[in-house]
């Protein structure tokens, strides 16, 4: 602890003597929800951190010929126009503390459950560069979320970036909670992202991630419902560099980020305020970027590291071909469909099968798992799809192949059943279709 | 050479105050911080005033920074060592490696006039059933893959790399726009694997780059493939995944730049831009470039402005449905809105159009009883139509392939398949051939013949 303020001080006393510790000032002229408006600070850099009053803080969002636009992370007592604004001559920036894991955190290094500052943080760049190809490597280890219907039907592996996305209420957020306590002595590394949550929502993710003890190896980074709008759309960023941070150590790091929609329509909020042009849907046209370069964090990186996502995107009325859940999908290296049909008929997970797809299919599972896998994808899907045409003929006159496979389809989507919790190891998972071929 | 000041910064774009007359658009300036050095390209120009769009992140920039014009604008380096090489949108090898004795060629100088153009050239098999049955293609041809989110563009272009070009044994250029790096680096080293990397220059902006990266990724690989055909006077497969990326990083640029969209969006000069890449994309009599485009889908969107703006240029194109690849069939390919120029008796040969037109009439047939059979079930079909009922579903089932580069999915080797077998086999089908054998036994297999000995 002494050790973080020691450093602080010695740090200032440098900037003394430098000469480097004269702040540039301004004045808030305009003030539009959390974007305000300040003239002045003639040197002041992008993205530099600004104070305002006594007790608000915000970035530079864009510097103008004559004025400054800084977007609020944090508002405190009422901005009035003529207030004064300090640029404090450094970027916006996270505040980390490594003690972070198995507690709720905020971009600022606040523990919001205690309420209260870790003592000693670092403080890391809210974005950092694109990976580069050639720093990677295939994505061939498992990673095992413990449930059938995806460990041995749509694989996913580490480093690879896998979305979850359905109806509200179909289950996502579970199926990245069983996959977060799936990962307990696996040596992973998991951070939770919660983007405009309610505290409710994330008290009880922290509850039942603590009850199977998950925590233990898990950080869960909140930016809730009523937070600036700029702290929301940051957040997800920021867990990303923090993610990266631990895999240039050769850790193995697995993110949800709970929710990209959310996230989508944040971003839209402030890109309209701001007097963006709208495109589609009325998100700006940098949408697909806005969640690109944050996805493609994700990789496996040739020192040994990775990172793997699971983004959760929330669709409505199941269609999952609107702008934003496409945009998503051609990031991701596959999704799962959760339909709200399966999860009414007692199918859980309620996974859409015939929509699901791991693009990295059998390199990232075990040749026993990927023989297995394969045979009863086919088999299941060939099984759904003649379902619907053969629902009304009689199973007595079908050739016996047919009924056989029919039959069989039936078992397969049975033997996937399974509920929160109920986590299954691939030995179980294949000991469960002994028998059938 | 200093040029001005930078009086304004927002995202990607400053605004520089000039001092003099010696820039222009589409040049290459550069600013240096303490830590950072910046560079941009000129878009617009008015009065004093430089509008520039980033490269790279804009962090830390600050008014009054010196502008400084950087000579020649961007430019690629080329020799005949670019084989095997990666660059990045701006030119530059990024594996590590050095072009010797280069010389290099602006990205955006080379124009076609119309006397240079050759448009014939020999019909081009790609192995793949459905394609060489629908939508076959010929050198200089270029080739559209259209395909919403997820539903396997990527797969597809990798097996027409993995057939074509290791059957053509010609030199072919890929360039990565807006698609994931994971995919980059797998077909490197998949490539490497293969033994085929000294034949395959790579250009690389991908969708963690920022919008004038994914821009001009294409400029830049196009580039390289115009070295290959104007100066070594080749043949060039040319590979690009995903043209609608470069567009929609347009729109990004022109968002920045503060002009008036048009619907969704897109940039206002969006027929300009497209034009001006795909011109660019053509046969002279020195050597040819044969493209294969992959095409992104917003929304599932068919309609979408930017797709059919690129659809204007091309000279074929490969639909890929959802529908299909929810059933588990792929090449999920929809053959209704999947054509090809060469469709035609005079180039394809007389049996195979007639096949053609027998076998979307059945399919089309298939469509509508489809619809009955889920009401009334299939005994109620006559027979004639149980016929076209059933053997539908088989040539469906025959469409679907096993891929050389979707072995790991599969579990079953690939298939490369003659155009004649195809012939065969569809007529085959349609003539009742098949019809003792389950359908099921023609999903995922090369040639039908041999399930009709056993």
């Amino acid at each position: 602890m002494e050790n973080g303020i020691d450093k602080l001080i010695s740090q200032k006393i440098e900037a003394m003597k430098n000469g480097t510790n004269v702040y540039q000032t301004g004045h808030v002229i305009a003030v539009r929800d959390y974007i305000v408006e300040i003239s002045g600070m003639e040197q002041v850099s992008y993205f530099e951190r600004v104070v305002i009053g006594s007790d608000s803080e915000g970035y530079v969002d864009a510097i103008g010929r004559t004025s400054v636009m800084v977007a609020l992370t944090k508002k405190g007592s009422k901005i009035h126009i003529g207030d004064e604004a300090v640029a404090m001559g450094e970027e916006f920036q996270l505040t980390f503390s490594e003690e972070s894991i198995g507690h709720v955190v905020d971009i600022f290094g606040e523990d919001k459950l205690m309420g209260q500052r870790f003592a000693d943080s670092i403080q890391l760049p809210i974005e950092t560069p694109a990976i580069p190809i050639m720093v990677r490597s295939s994505v061939v280890r498992p990673l095992l979320t413990g449930i059938s219907g995806i460990d041995m039907l749509y694989p996913i592996g580490r480093g690879q970036r896998q979305l979850i996305i359905g109806d509200k209420k179909t289950g996502k957020s579970q199926i990245a909670l069983d996959a977060i306590a799936n990962q307990k002595d696996q040596n992973m590394l998991c951070i939770y992202v919660a983007v405009g949550k309610t505290k409710k929502e994330v008290k009880d993710v922290y509850n039942q991630l603590l009850k199977q003890g998950a925590m233990g190896y898990t950080i869960i980074f909140a930016a809730f419902n009523d937070e600036c709008a700029p702290v929301l759309e940051k957040t997800p960023y920021a867990a990303m560099t923090v993610a990266e941070h631990y895999m240039r150590q050769g850790r193995d790091v697995l993110v949800v980020i709970d929710d990209l929609k959310r996230h989508a329509d944040v971003h839209r909020e402030i890109s309209l305020l701001s007097g963006k042009v709208p495109g589609r849907d009325a998100y700006p046209p940098d949408i697909f970027y806005a969640h690109a370069r944050l996805l493609e964090k994700g990789c496996q990186h040739m020192d040994g590291g990775s990172i793997s996502i699971l983004p959760i995107c929330e669709t409505k009325g199941g269609d999952i071909t609107d702008y934003i859940s496409t945009n998503i999908i051609s990031i991701t290296d596959g999704q799962i469909v959760l339909s709200a049909r399966s999860f009414e008929q007692g199918q859980k997970p309620a996974i859409n099968y015939g929509l699901s797809v791991s693009r990295l299919g059998g390199a990232v599972q075990t040749p026993e798992m990927k023989k297995r896998g394969s045979v009863v994808r086919r088999d299941l899907l060939s099984y759904l799809e003649q379902k619907e045409i053969f629902e009304l003929a009689n199973m007595d006159e079908m050739s016996q192949d047919l009924r056989d496979h029919m039959l069989r389809g039936a078992k397969i989507l049975e033997n996937l059943k399974q509920y929160k919790f109920a986590l299954r190891t691939p030995e179980e998972m294949l000991r469960s279709f002994e028998g059938m071929y | 050479m200093r040029i001005g000041k930078v009086v304004s910064v927002s995202g990607l774009k400053i605004e520089i105050l000039l001092e003099n007359e010696a820039a222009g658009i589409r040049d290459t300036v550069y600013v240096d911080t303490e830590t950072t050095h910046y560079r941009f390209e000129i878009e617009e120009i008015r009065g004093q005033v430089a509008y520039a769009i980033a490269f790279d992140m804009a962090n830390g920039l600050r008014r009054g920074l010196d502008v400084y014009l950087e000579e020649g604008g961007l430019q690629i380096e080329y020799s005949d060592a670019i084989l095997g090489k990666v660059f990045h949108s701006y030119g530059e090898p990024i594996d590590g490696s050095k072009v010797e004795n280069p010389r290099t060629r602006g990205i955006y100088e080379r124009n076609l006039s119309m006397s240079e153009i050759e448009i014939d050239g020999d019909i081009l098999w790609t192995g793949v059933k459905v394609l060489d049955f629908f939508a076959p293609m010929r050198k200089g041809f270029k080739m559209g893959l259209l395909g919403g989110a997820g539903v396997g563009k990527t797969v597809l272009i990798k097996e027409l790399i993995h057939n074509v070009y290791a059957n053509l044994q010609s030199n072919s250029v890929f360039v990565g726009v807006g698609e994931r790096s994971r995919e980059g680096r797998d077909l490197y080293d998949e490539m490497l694997e293969a033994g085929l990397l000294d034949k395959i220059a790579m250009a690389f902006g991908q969708m963690g780059d920022n919008a004038m990266a994914r821009s001009r990724a294409v400029h830049s690989g196009l580039t390289l493939a115009e070295y290959l055909r104007d100066e070594r006077r080749q043949d060039v497969l040319l590979f690009i995944d995903n043209i609608y990326r470069m567009v929609q990083a347009n729109s990004e640029i022109a968002t920045e730049l503060e002009r008036m969209p048009i619907d969704n969006g897109y940039s206002t000069a969006l027929l300009t831009e497209i034009s001006e890449v795909e011109e660019r994309i053509n046969s002279t009599d020195g050597g040819s470039i044969t493209s294969f485009q992959a095409i992104f889908i917003p929304a599932d969107d068919m309609t979408d402005a930017a797709v059919h703006a690129i659809l204007q240029h091309l000279d074929g194109q490969v639909v890929l449905d959802r529908k299909v690849a929810e059933k588990g069939l792929y090449p999920a390919i929809d053959v209704f809105s999947t054509t090809s120029r060469l469709i035609d008796p005079e180039i394809v040969g007389q049996r195979h159009f007639d096949l053609v037109e027998k076998a979307l009439w059945f399919l089309s047939r298939y469509r509508d009883l489809e619809q009955i059979v889920a009401v009334l079930g299939i005994d109620e079909l006559s027979q004639d139509d149980q016929n076209v009922f059933y053997r539908s579903r088989k040539l469906r089932n025959y469409f679907s392939q096993p891929m050389f580069v979707a072995e790991q999915f599969t579990g079953i080797p690939g298939a490369f398949v003659k155009i004649e077998e195809v012939l065969d086999d569809v007529e085959g089908i349609l003539t009742g051939r098949f019809d003792n054998v389950d359908e099921s036994r023609l999903t995922y297999i090369g040639s039908a013949s041999t399930l009709l000995k056993g």
